[in-house]
């Protein structure tokens, strides 16, 4: 009402009213309008009528909403809570609240306003500052509001009360010293059964916040807790106290025994669906589900609690109980995970709800439960996922990718009933997908690879990560690129670092490594425009894994080629400096084969690539990265070298193989010596055993090992592998069909066709049939007839089959953690890449700051009183002020008198003295010599000091009450109490003269 | 306890901002418009908590639910009334369902104070909803769940100021406002 009653009276001003009017009607153009409306608000905030004042301040407060910074007013602020009328002061309090920051000075000035407003007369003026102080408060601001704040705890009114009650908590986060003070009379309040229920509700909220940072105080309670649980009807205070429960129990396992029955009776009989889940959530954090040793009670209520969660998420139509019972789950999977196994099935279908809370809670609790039985087909749901929201789907086609995306997931929708689920009807968000692609590297590379029974299926997913991986928004600013670099960055070179690893753990599977690395490397040609740089992360270690394993490719030449392709367009310096040097890997063994002859064709062709390579290396000589650049330099140099070799010598060829290059040619260091020698070791081999063994370590770790030996594996399991080829449609076949790109499949069916050529027991397609038949084969089909081929596709349900074999593959254990062959994932990432590993863990701790409330000093505190220190109180702490203070008079009345006596000495013997200099100098001398004089004389206000500066605590703690060491706080403080006597005076005059005011 | 209560429109336009502890006025900005955006693409039948906003996530995969910190926010609720959105930052000491709960006594009393509420009530009275609010929640710390002593509270602290006349909802200021709330929840 008043907004409008302001607005008739300055007609020429404008209203708040007239602010978002004109807000509304200048839509466009609204910044401007808004700016207008800033540089008025500046010129009526100085006037000195208080309704524009005050006017101006909500204005303010309106437009700090929309992100104006108002925090040059902060001033102002105090000058409008400094109002006499009530509602102008609730303007101030609200644009204190909304606009002081931490770093705000005028805060220090605000301290006696607000002890001033607590004391005040009204209920509703009290009511502001109590309300205000947890978004203010400092510790300096709670030492000082303490005294005024803890006599509100008795106020008449109810409300007054509880909004005590809770602001002393928020200041005994930032000065634990309140507690001990406070502590007793809210404890007081807690047991009075006649206390006000809403009261008692207020202090049961604080009680659980204060109860899991210093739970031991709390366990005495609980006898009235539990009272208040079972009798007093309001569900919401039974979830904190079943919630402090939860934090109660561990400590006094005696507890549970009592807690069991009325949390079974409120989980049976209560209406409330969030009484229910608390109760729930309650059993499973406060360790009371069934353990090792239990009774039947406990068990009975763990089913219970898990029956009751499975329904919750079963329920339809409800997606808010599905989200919670997967919270609730998470919590369990850490100590019963097998509890949670067991209902794999509906958490399992969460994965493909269309929320993505509910998705990520799922992919939390999958995440804990991935075992080798369930591996494949979880990351398969998820890379269904993935594809059906990558915007790849509408790249490959050359049309309007937004459009055709929404085209190809509705036709979706429509034609395959099954994927209904995983239909988006918006395309995933960058981050989620990131976040997927890290939790399916974790869940597969968890325990050094122990999940994980097929490494060829795992290439071809991360192959088609790659693919996957959220394209970065195109930006050239350092800050954002960074900032990408942290999530979406990461899950590319994660991907990288991934198949790097397979690839040196994993000797059996590394050619197939080798090539998924080169088809990688060609996809990044294909995929980035031409002319547009390639940023994905996994370019360095696939780059690496290139160079260092070029013997395993099928076609050195390509992969070379596809390394030139790239080093132009590739950005960042690591990559590229990581590109170098596999390119020169590559080309040396090009062209140190000392099998091919040295022929022309050979030389040119050899002179050819070297012109090439020198071509593309040569911009990155001046490359502003040292580190490429030397690499550049240094291999520019050494080709150069070679090539002008080449072109001098024929006989030269071999001279670039790694080892021979600095050698010249006539030298022949591959003549034998002995021109016997290859006969002589012909006869020697048959006899030499250590060489046969040798090659046996060679095959072992160097060959795959045959897909099946006959003999040792039951026919069964051959049928579930034929079966997985044969008659795929049934089983896991169409899975993949639905997240792996077409070429990536083809392949993967030509490795199988190539596998198992030779395998009589493997029937192929129909079209390799023919092609493929062995003799065993031909003569089974003759003999049975054709009809033992459908007898193999009968399907075999996935249950009834036992698990797939696993592959019999070395996977290295990490070398540098000696003993432990079961590093976790996280420690594998910081031996990878431990810089950006510890980046991210700092960026954690900082964040985590944001929004949170720092309480770490809360729990340090000791509220016990030691025997020889008296607990804090603002009242005995006034008393010794005002002694301190007149002790102090009593002092400065000596010094007068002595000061006196002196001067007239000083006069007496002729000497001029001017009143203010010696006054000044008398000043400062007396703040100087207390100590020495309070020993002397007046001893009791010595003791007095001492005693305070032991009483006063350290606001940032942890050194506890009882330290003796001086900090700077209370040294302060006495300083300030003893230098400055004659200053308490004017403050108690003005809080005299101001509750006059108010009654105005 | 509770971090901060949000109340945006369909656009992302602030109505009430409330933060329980400081923050630069940027990153209030920030983490409303990251809040806007999970809010506004959640799909009918959606449930009402929000994946945490990429500026308060920590770092998404590996806090998982292993290591529980109640100090910092990890809760999102939300929910959806006409053409408003109100949200409640949480950490998890706090109970998601009684969060809706809560929410939803919020708006009722909104309700009773302004009889038949619609967004225009909140634009022109916003000190209102700070005042409801500040006797619902003092410091992050519910103190009141009972919808009459709520009104009562705030009825207590002045008039309340009815919508101006010539803004009546039929007027059609802005497309999209206007139309009386329907409580899914009742």
């Amino acid at each position: 009402m008043y907004v409008r009653g302001l607005r008739c009276k300055l007609s020429f001003e404008k209203s708040l009213y007239d602010l978002i009017r004109g807000m509304r009607n200048h839509k466009g153009n609204e910044r401007e309008y808004i700016q207008n409306c800033l540089k008025e608000c500046r010129a009526e905030i100085r006037s000195q009528d208080l309704d524009l004042k005050a006017t101006a301040m909500l204005k303010l407060v309106y437009l700090e909403m929309f992100g104006h910074d108002m925090s040059w007013a902060s001033f102002h602020v105090l000058e409008v809570m400094a109002s006499p009328k009530y509602h102008q002061k609730r303007v101030g309090y609200l644009g204190a609240v909304q606009s002081f920051r931490p770093d705000t000075e005028v805060l220090m000035l605000a301290t006696n306003l607000l002890k001033k407003d607590l004391t005040g007369a009204s209920t509703t003026t009290i009511a502001l500052p109590i309300v205000a102080l947890p978004h203010l408060i400092t510790p300096s601001l709670a030492l000082s509001t303490l005294s005024d704040l803890l006599p509100r705890l008795s106020h008449s009114n109810p409300t007054i009360r509880k909004k005590t009650i809770v602001t002393l908590y928020r200041l005994a986060l930032v000065f634990p010293e309140t507690l001990r003070a406070a502590w007793p009379k809210i404890k007081e309040k807690l047991m009075d059964t006649r206390e006000d229920p809403s009261v008692t509700a207020a202090i049961v909220n604080v009680v659980c916040e204060l109860g899991w940072r210093r739970p031991n105080d709390f366990l005495p309670l609980a006898p009235r807790l539990f009272e208040l649980l079972v009798d007093s009807g309001n569900n919401w205070m039974a979830i904190k106290l079943i919630k402090l429960f939860a934090t109660l129990t561990p400590l006094e396992p005696r507890l549970v025994r009592k807690l069991l029955p009325p949390l079974t009776e409120i989980i049976r009989s209560t209406p409330a669906m969030s009484l229910l889940y608390e109760c729930i959530n309650g059993i499973i954090q406060g360790g009371i589900l069934g353990s090792g040793d239990d009774d039947d009670g406990r068990e009975e209520i763990a089913s219970l609690c898990v029956s009751k969660l499975r329904s919750m998420i079963m329920v339809d139509g409800d997606p808010n109980l599905k989200y919670v019972a997967l919270l609730a789950f998470n919590k369990i999977v850490v100590t019963h995970p097998w509890l949670v196994a067991q209902q794999e099935d509906v958490i399992l279908e969460c994965i493909d709800s269309t929320d993505i809370s509910i998705r990520i809670k799922s992919l939390d609790l999958v995440q804990g439960m991935v075992s080798s039985e369930n591996l494949i087909s979880i990351v398969s749901r998820l890379m269904r996922q993935l594809k059906s929201a990558s915007p790849e789907n509408g790249r490959n086609a050359a049309v309007d990718p937004a459009d055709l995306d929404s085209d190809e997931e509705a036709l979706e929708e429509t034609i395959n009933p099954r994927q209904k689920n995983s239909g988006q009807s918006q395309p995933l968000p960058d981050d989620y997908r990131a976040d997927v692609i890290n939790r399916i590297l974790d869940m597969c590379s968890r325990n050094n690879y122990s999940n994980l029974t097929d490494f060829e299926w795992y290439i071809d997913i991360l192959t088609q990560l790659v693919r996957m991986v959220p394209l970065p928004r195109p930006t050239n600013d350092l800050e954002s690129s960074a900032s990408y670099k942290s999530n979406i960055g990461d899950a590319s070179e994660q991907i990288g670092d991934e198949l790097r690893n397979v690839t040196v753990k994993v000797h059996a599977i590394r050619p197939a490594c080798v090539e998924a690395a080169n088809a990688i490397l060609m996809q990044f040609d294909k995929d980035a425009p031409s002319g547009h740089p390639v940023t994905s992360g996994a370019v360095k270690p696939i780059a690496w894994v290139i160079g260092e394993f070029a013997t395993e490719t099928s076609s050195p030449d390509d992969s070379l080629g596809s390394l030139l392709q790239l080093i132009p367009r590739v950005t960042s310096p690591e990559s590229l400096a990581a590109c170098l040097q596999a390119a020169t890997k590559v080309f040396s063994l090009i062209a140190g084969d000392s099998i091919a002859p040295w022929t022309p064709e050979r030389k040119s062709m050899i002179s050819l690539l070297m012109a090439r390579i020198i071509h593309v290396f040569e911009p990155l000589a001046m490359h502003p990265n040292l580190e490429v650049q030397e690499r550049a330099v240094e291999f520019i140099e050494l080709l150069k070298l070679t090539a002008e070799a080449v072109s001098g010598q024929d006989a030269v060829g071999e001279a670039f193989s790694p080892e021979e290059c600095a050698f010249p040619g006539g030298l022949g260091f591959d003549e034998p010596i002995n021109p016997n020698l290859n006969s002589l070791l012909a006869n020697a081999q048959p006899l030499s055993m250590p060489t046969e063994e040798a090659d046996e370590f060679e095959i072992y770790y160097n060959k795959r090992p045959p897909p099946t030996s006959i003999v040792s594996e039951p026919a069964i399991n051959r049928l579930v592998e034929s079966r997985e080829d044969v008659v795929g449609s049934y089983q896991q076949q169409p899975t993949e069909d639905a997240y792996l790109d077409p070429d990536i499949l083809a392949r993967r069916k030509a490795e199988r066709r190539e596998r198992n050529k030779d395998d009589p027991f493997y029937i192929g397609e129909g079209s390799s049939l023919t092609g493929t038949s062995t003799p065993i084969h031909n003569i089974l089909q003759n003999s049975n007839g054709p009809d033992l081929d459908r007898e193999r596709s009968i399907p075999v349900t996935h249950s009834s089959s036992p698990k797939p074999p696993r592959q019999k593959i070395v996977i290295a254990a990490d070398e540098n953690l000696a003993g432990s062959g079961g590093s976790t994932p996280r420690h594998y990432d910081s031996e990878n890449n431990s810089d950006s590993f510890t980046k991210l863990r700092a960026k954690q701790l900082k964040q985590s700051v944001l929004l949170g409330v720092d309480s770490t000093n809360i729990g340090s505190l000791n509220l016990e009183a030691e025997p020889d220190s008296r607990g804090y109180d603002p009242e005995a702490q006034q008393r010794e002020e005002a002694e301190m203070a007149r002790a102090m008079k009593e002092v400065e009345r000596l010094r007068l008198e002595m000061q006196r006596a002196n001067e007239r000495i000083q006069v007496a013997q002729g000497v001029d003295a001017e009143g203010t200099v010696v006054k000044k100098k008398s000043k400062k001398k007396a703040s100087a010599s207390t100590p020495a004089e309070g020993e002397g004389g007046d001893s009791g206000a010595a003791v007095k000091a001492k005693k305070k500066k032991k009483k006063v605590v350290v606001p940032d703690g942890g050194d506890g009450p009882n330290d003796d060491k001086q900090t700077p706080a209370p040294a302060k403080e006495t300083v300030e109490s003893v230098g400055e006597p004659a200053a308490v005076k004017p403050k108690k005059k003005k809080k005299k003269a101001r509750p006059v005011e108010i009654q105005d | 306890m509770i971090n901060a209560v949000l109340v945006f429109n369909g656009q992302g336009q602030p109505r009430l901002t409330k933060f329980y502890t400081q923050l630069e006025t940027s990153i209030q900005q920030r983490l409303i418009s990251e809040i806007f955006t999970l809010v506004s693409n959640r799909p009918d039948g959606a449930c009402n908590f929000l994946p945490l906003p990429p500026i308060l996530a920590a770092s998404g995969t590996s806090q998982s639910a292993s290591e529980p910190h109640n100090d910092v926010p990890s809760l999102v609720t939300y929910r959806h009334y006409a053409t408003l959105y109100f949200i409640i930052i949480s950490t998890s000491t706090e109970s998601p369902l009684a969060l809706l709960d809560l929410i939803q006594v919020y708006v009722e009393s909104l309700d009773k104070l302004f009889e038949n509420v619609c967004e225009l009530d909140l634009i022109f009275n916003f000190e209102t909803l700070h005042s409801a609010l500040s006797e619902m929640i003092v410091g992050g710390v519910v103190i009141e769940t009972n919808m009459d002593r709520i009104v009562s509270g705030v009825k207590a602290q002045g008039t309340v100021a009815k919508r101006p006349v010539n803004e009546a909802r039929p007027s059609g200021l802005g497309a999209g406002l206007g139309g009386s709330f329907v409580w899914p929840g009742r």
